[in-house]
């Protein structure tokens, strides 16, 4: 999970995210790298859950880290783009759009 | 109101941004939801609304004080519990609809975050049935209650909301505007919001006409003005109690509620004693302009809003009237037009307008006064025991719901009378300014993602039922059962001694006419006088003796003798699709046709093609159908032992033509296949020869085998652009038909032989095999080794190609036959002036539509303009 020798190891998020992962978020305070998350292996995402990624892509952002998500299933890749947050938009990859969204 | 938002009132954006936000999220993760806990939170809120309905009413007959507190409880109920009972075994996630015999799913697909307005009139029942409904279609809402009625409104919100987190529904998936001065401004905010979806408005027309101004997909609700006709056959009691259960109906808050009543002279007095009877009072002249005065409001002619949902002795105290206590209805006669009477509109509380009329015309005339003095596409109710007069009455009105014999208001609401759908809104259609006339429910909640999968194709395969094969095959018509045969051929069938051949072989019990007068190409007139004197002498066969234009001939004089009404020029429309086409042909002939052709050319003996000239307009009609096919084909290739050379190639490329065009057909399968290499292989083998020793009948058979096969195949397949071009060269410059195919052949294999400019688009021809099928033939033919490794390698195929057209020009070349217009004699500068018209000729060619290229104009213009040199090859 933790960074191995400068390399970013991907973390992986298991079954459910219906809310913020403590772990997660320590590894962003202690990590100075990007921060890759897989979500191959989650199978729901709940409001709670969104926020998270949020506030999580932010403070990553302000501290000049980038985080990426990685293996999106469908059904949550749908949730994203419904939701239509920039800032998770971005992380899974999609051109920052010059309007962006309203939310 | 007009939605405009210019406001700078950043607390009011912020408010009405962060509600779209939750919304929106909870619309994100509710598309993960399956239809198990979707149906589990729907139940729980049910629940929930029915544990709460009679303390909902209460508080919203509190805020509101409008209507009668028991029947809140009622529209709560109807809201919760019989709305329910409605949807929870419908389908909202997934697939919700199978059509199998479209081939076709229905998905739904959320329509995301909705805006709900809910009016004062019905503030807790219209948020308990919009929050189950977005529930059981996974969309997220947001209210905006009426301001009068925010607190309970938004109570009722909370109730169900909080029942539906429980359950495990998305967090902020329900959210209300609190009750605040800014309650409008933020509204407003909302409906031109980027991030609302839909606009699910039902309230006052104010309302409705903003949400639908501002820009949003929106589902809007009109107002009404309900009229109710009460023909002479009702029965009075029933009428009677029915009428005050709607009207009084929370104190006629309804909008579907009873407006004015139109009642025969027939049954008036009685009706109205009725009302008397049950509790209602009956203004005289001079009370019912009291009661317009206070219930009308005179700047808009609209109803006074102070009086919506206010009891009947209330309005009366208010007008100065002396009534009863607990007076129900207060009815008003309305004297004189009633288009003009203003007491004709909408009024939402228990005054109830009435006229007298004289006959069931007037009835439905003076409803429909009613019905258009603001009511359109609304409601309406009429009482009558005579169904007609109910359909009548129903198919002159214009409304989303026309209620029989039952309260229109609780009747409307559907589920507690009918079968409606139970709403609290109600679509009125165009009438009413609307997208639907629905009772709106979950059905209006939802996108539906139709996913049709590939039309199925099924090929049958229809061709002659008896074919007799061999040289002496005519002896067959002896054992054929006929009483009354009709002769039909030509007078060089006469010449050959064939018509001799076929009376020699006819019953003697049979009677026996002759029609030789035929000619080579017959025309409308010609059919007609044959189908004169066929009706003249009667006949239950016909035995048609001849080459392939009498054949049809007779397919033609055959469907009109059965069937004297066909309209040719409309059966012989031209279709797209020759499998399910516009115009039907009679299923069956009674007629016996019996096919006996003396050329090997057409195959007319087992297609069900006949083609007919039609002078005056100088074009060819084609019929096609099934129901053409003759019963009888008899092949005997006695009868061509006499026939010229030069007819015998010209029909023999003919042929061949059809053999080649129906191989490569988009319509080709594996029946037809086999029966065009076949005829392909026979014609290749027996034409030198024939050609050789015309009289010789072995060879002879083989090529009358091979053209019914051909026949066979193209029956089934069709054939392609070389015959459209024929038909147009042959039509402009009289050129008989196998000619004009033969001299077109090496341009339009090699063209259809070519990675199409364009590809055809029809669902059984899913890849283009044109050239391959070609390279199969010449495989077939011997004219190449054949590495079945290799067969498919673009080389091979190529050179398979053009092994064919090799061998095609031999055949041409070896028997004498022209494969260029060059050299039929055709002067090139008219042949050119005649293109474009030919070219017109052939995009209306059927021929075409089964065609493996899509033609292109300018690829016809090609075909000719090349086809015109002699070959080279
Ligand atoms: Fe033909």
């Amino acid at each position: 999970m933790a960074k191995a020798k400068g390399k970013t190891e991907p973390v992986r998020i298991l079954g459910s995210l219906d809310k913020g992962k403590d772990d997660v978020d320590r590894l962003v305070a202690a990590s100075e790298s990007d921060i890759i998350l897989d979500f191959s292996a989650c199978t729901f995402i709940s409001v709670d859950g969104i926020e998270w990624l949020e506030e999580l892509a932010i403070r990553a952002e302000s501290k000049g880290m980038k985080v990426r998500f990685e293996n999106i299933p469908p059904a949550i890749y749908k949730v994203f783009k419904i939701s239509h947050i920039d800032c998770i938009l971005k992380a899974c990859g999609a051109p920052s759009t010059a309007i962006g969204p309203v939310c | 109101m007009v939605v405009s938002v210019k406001s700078n009132d950043s607390a009011v954006d912020e408010r009405a941004n962060n509600l779209v936000r939750q919304a929106r999220l909870a619309a994100a993760v509710f598309t993960q939801y399956s239809q198990e806990e979707v149906d589990k939170i729907v139940k729980a809120m049910t629940v929930a609304a029915i544990e709460n309905a009679a303390m909902l009413a209460l508080l919203a007959h509190e805020e509101t004080r409008m209507g009668v507190t028991e029947d809140k409880i009622l529209k709560n109920y109807v809201a919760s519990e019989f709305f329910y009972n409605q949807i929870k075994h419908k389908k909202t996630v997934g697939i919700i609809n199978e059509i199998p015999e479209a081939n076709m799913v229905e998905i739904s697909e959320p329509m995301g975050v909705i805006l709900a307005l809910a009016p004062v009139t019905n503030p807790t029942s219209t948020v308990i049935f919009k929050s189950i409904a977005c529930a059981k279609t996974r969309n997220s809402v947001i209210f905006s209650p009426h301001l009068m009625a925010a607190n309970s409104s938004n109570m009722a919100a909370k109730i169900v909301y909080e029942a539906a987190l429980s359950a495990g529904a998305p967090k902020g998936f329900i959210s209300w505007v609190e009750k605040s001065p800014r309650l409008r401004k933020e509204t407003e905010r909302m409906m031109v919001h980027p991030e609302v979806d839909l606009i699910f408005a039902t309230g006052g027309t104010q309302m409705v006409k903003a949400a639908y101004s501002s820009g949003k997909p929106a589902l809007g609700v009109g107002s009404g003005n309900t009229p109710v006709y009460v023909h002479k056959s009702a029965k009075v009691s029933s009428t009677a109690m029915d009428i005050i259960i709607s009207k009084t109906f929370d104190n006629g808050t309804e909008c579907p509620s009873e407006q004015s009543l139109v009642i025969d002279r027939e049954i008036a007095e009685p009706l109205l004693s009725e009302f008397k009877r049950l509790g209602c009072y009956i203004c005289s002249d001079e009370e019912v302009e009291k009661v317009t005065a206070v219930v009308i409001d005179p700047r808009t002619g609209g109803m006074n809003y102070r009086l919506v949902g206010q009891s009947a002795n209330k309005v009366a105290e208010e007008a100065g009237l002396d009534v009863p206590e607990k007076t129900k209805i207060i009815l008003c006669p309305m004297k004189g037009d009633i288009r003009h009477h203003k007491l004709a509109v909408e009024k939402l509380m228990p005054v109830l307008g009435y006229v007298i009329v004289d006959s069931v015309n007037e009835g439905i005339n003076r409803a429909l006064d009613i019905n258009y003095a603001g009511g359109t596409g609304h409601t309406a109710g009429v009482f009558s025991e005579d169904d007609d007069v109910a359909e009548r009455f129903a198919e002159a009105i214009n409304a989303g719901r026309i209620l029989v014999n039952s309260p229109t208001s609780i009747g409307g609401l559907g589920g507690v009378y009918n079968n409606l759908n139970t709403t609290l809104s109600f679509g009125c259609g165009t009438g009413g300014g609307n997208i639907t006339s629905d009772n709106v429910g979950i059905k209006n909640l939802m996108n539906y993602k139709r996913v049709p999968r590939r039309k199925n194709f099924t090929y049958s395969f229809q061709t002659t039922k008896n074919i007799y094969v061999n040289p002496g095959s005519l002896d067959h018509l002896k054992g054929i059962e006929m009483k009354s045969a009709f002769v039909l051929t030509t007078t060089s069938a006469e010449k050959r001694g064939h018509l001799e051949m076929v009376l020699d072989r006819i019953p003697s019990d049979c009677r026996v006419s002759i029609y030789s007068g035929i000619g080579a190409e017959p025309d409308f007139e010609a059919i007609e006088k044959a189908v004169a004197a066929i009706n003249a002498k009667g006949a239950d066969t016909i035995i048609a003796l001849g080459g392939g234009s009498v054949l049809d001939a007779a397919k033609i004089i055959r469907l009109l003798y059965d069937y004297p009404d066909a309209d040719l020029k409309e059966l012989s429309l031209n279709f797209f699709d020759f499998q399910d086409r516009m115009i039907e042909f009679p299923k069956h002939m009674k007629t016996k046709l019996v096919a006996i052709p003396t050329t090997s050319g057409t195959g007319s003996e087992v297609t069900p093609f006949a083609v007919v000239k039609d002078s005056k307009r100088h074009r060819k009609l084609s019929l096609v159908d099934e129901s053409m096919l003759p019963e009888v084909a008899i092949i005997d290739a006695n009868l061509t032992k006499t026939l010229p050379v030069e007819i015998t190639r010209d029909t023999a490329f003919d042929a061949l033509t059809h053999a080649i065009e129906s191989l490569v057909s988009t319509f080709a399968n594996d029946y037809t296949d086999g029966l065009a290499l076949e005829s392909m292989r026979l014609i290749f083998e027996a034409l030198p020869e024939v050609l050789k020793d015309p009289e010789n009948v072995v060879w002879r058979h083989k090529l009358h085998n091979a053209a019914c096969l051909a026949g066979m195949a193209i029956g089934n397949a069709s054939v392609g652009v070389n015959h459209a071009l024929a038909h147009a060269l042959g039509a402009r410059f009289n050129i008989p038909h196998g000619r004009a195919n033969s001299v077109f052949l090496l341009s339009t294999i090699a063209y259809n032989a070519r990675i199409p400019s364009k590809f055809v688009a029809v669902s059984n021809y899913p890849v283009w095999i044109a050239d391959k099928k070609y390279a199969r033939a010449a495989r077939f033919l011997g004219l190449i080794d054949s590495v079945d490794s290799k067969k498919d390698d673009p080389e091979a195929v190529k050179a398979a190609v053009d092994a064919l057209l090799k061998a095609i020009a031999d055949l041409a070349r070896s028997t004498g036959q022209p494969m260029s217009v060059s050299e039929l004699g055709v002067d090139l500068e008219e042949y050119k002036r005649a293109v474009p018209m030919m070219v017109a000729g052939t995009v209306e060619d059927m021929s075409i539509k089964t065609n493996p290229r899509y033609a292109m104009m300018d690829e016809f213009t090609q075909l000719f303009i090349e086809s015109y040199p002699p070959r080279e090859i």
